[in-house]
């Protein structure tokens, strides 16, 4: 059967839809995680209340920040350097 | 014949591997680190302290959980992600893009620390054309005997 042609608050509902969707994924992949994995190669999530998971962040968050200031130090370096 | 990786080189050729990786630093089974690419000097024993710490972490997390003792650990956090890998001998901690797809870093750090420990060396292919090889396609015309 062919499928019913949407009017235009149909389509636009359509694209917020979409858009929605698309913020809500945007938001899950900036969320923080903790995965491990064993030996085969099986990932287990650290669960929020899990024993070394807010550890785990902060030790991640400062190894970021540290590459983040290494790497605004290297800059106007290379920048001085190549005129 | 490829020269063998020693620990020196295993933070900058992990790097060199994959481009979504920033920053490496490499600890012997104590926890003394052997290498660092990606940042300054200075900055490496911090570097070196924080992977000594996420890898303690990992074995406090996984006294909750079943399953054999963690060999890889990814951190996913707002500015980057943080990938760790070991071996008996050796600890590989990696600040990756925050885009990094986990399955190929998971695997370069564990093709990495395998070619550091005597395993088969990975072996890079570069395009015909970069290497100044013939233009055209290396797949046989169909028909052509």
């Amino acid at each position: 059967m062919r499928e019913k042609r949407k009017g235009p608050i149909g389509r636009a509902t359509g694209l917020a839809e979409g858009v929605a969707a698309t913020m809500r994924r945007m938001q899950r992949d900036r969320e923080p995680a903790v995965l491990v994995y064993d030996e085969t190669g099986y990932a287990r999530l650290v669960q929020p209340d899990g024993r070394g998971y807010e550890r785990l962040l902060q030790t991640a968050e400062r190894m970021v920040d540290l590459v983040d200031e290494s790497e605004a130090e290297a800059k106007p370096r290379r920048a001085r350097r190549e005129p | 014949m490829a020269a063998t990786l020693t620990p020196e080189r295993t933070a900058r050729r992990l790097c060199e591997l994959s481009a979504d990786a920033r920053a490496a630093v490499l600890l012997d089974a104590a926890g003394a680190p052997a290498s660092h690419h990606g940042v300054t000097s200075d900055r490496s024993g911090d570097l070196a302290q924080l992977a000594r710490t996420m890898f303690e972490a990992v074995d406090r997390a996984h006294r909750d959980m079943p399953g054999g003792p963690p060999e890889q650990v990814e951190i996913q956090v707002d500015g980057g992600t943080v990938f760790g890998s070991r071996t008996p001998h050796w600890m590989l901690a990696v600040v990756a893009r925050r885009a990094a797809l986990s399955s190929l870093m998971l695997m370069d750090l564990r093709a990495v620390l395998g070619e550091l420990e005597g395993g088969t060396p990975i072996r890079r292919v570069t395009a015909a054309a970069a290497a100044g090889g013939p233009a055209e396609t290396p797949m046989p015309e169909l028909g052509a005997e």
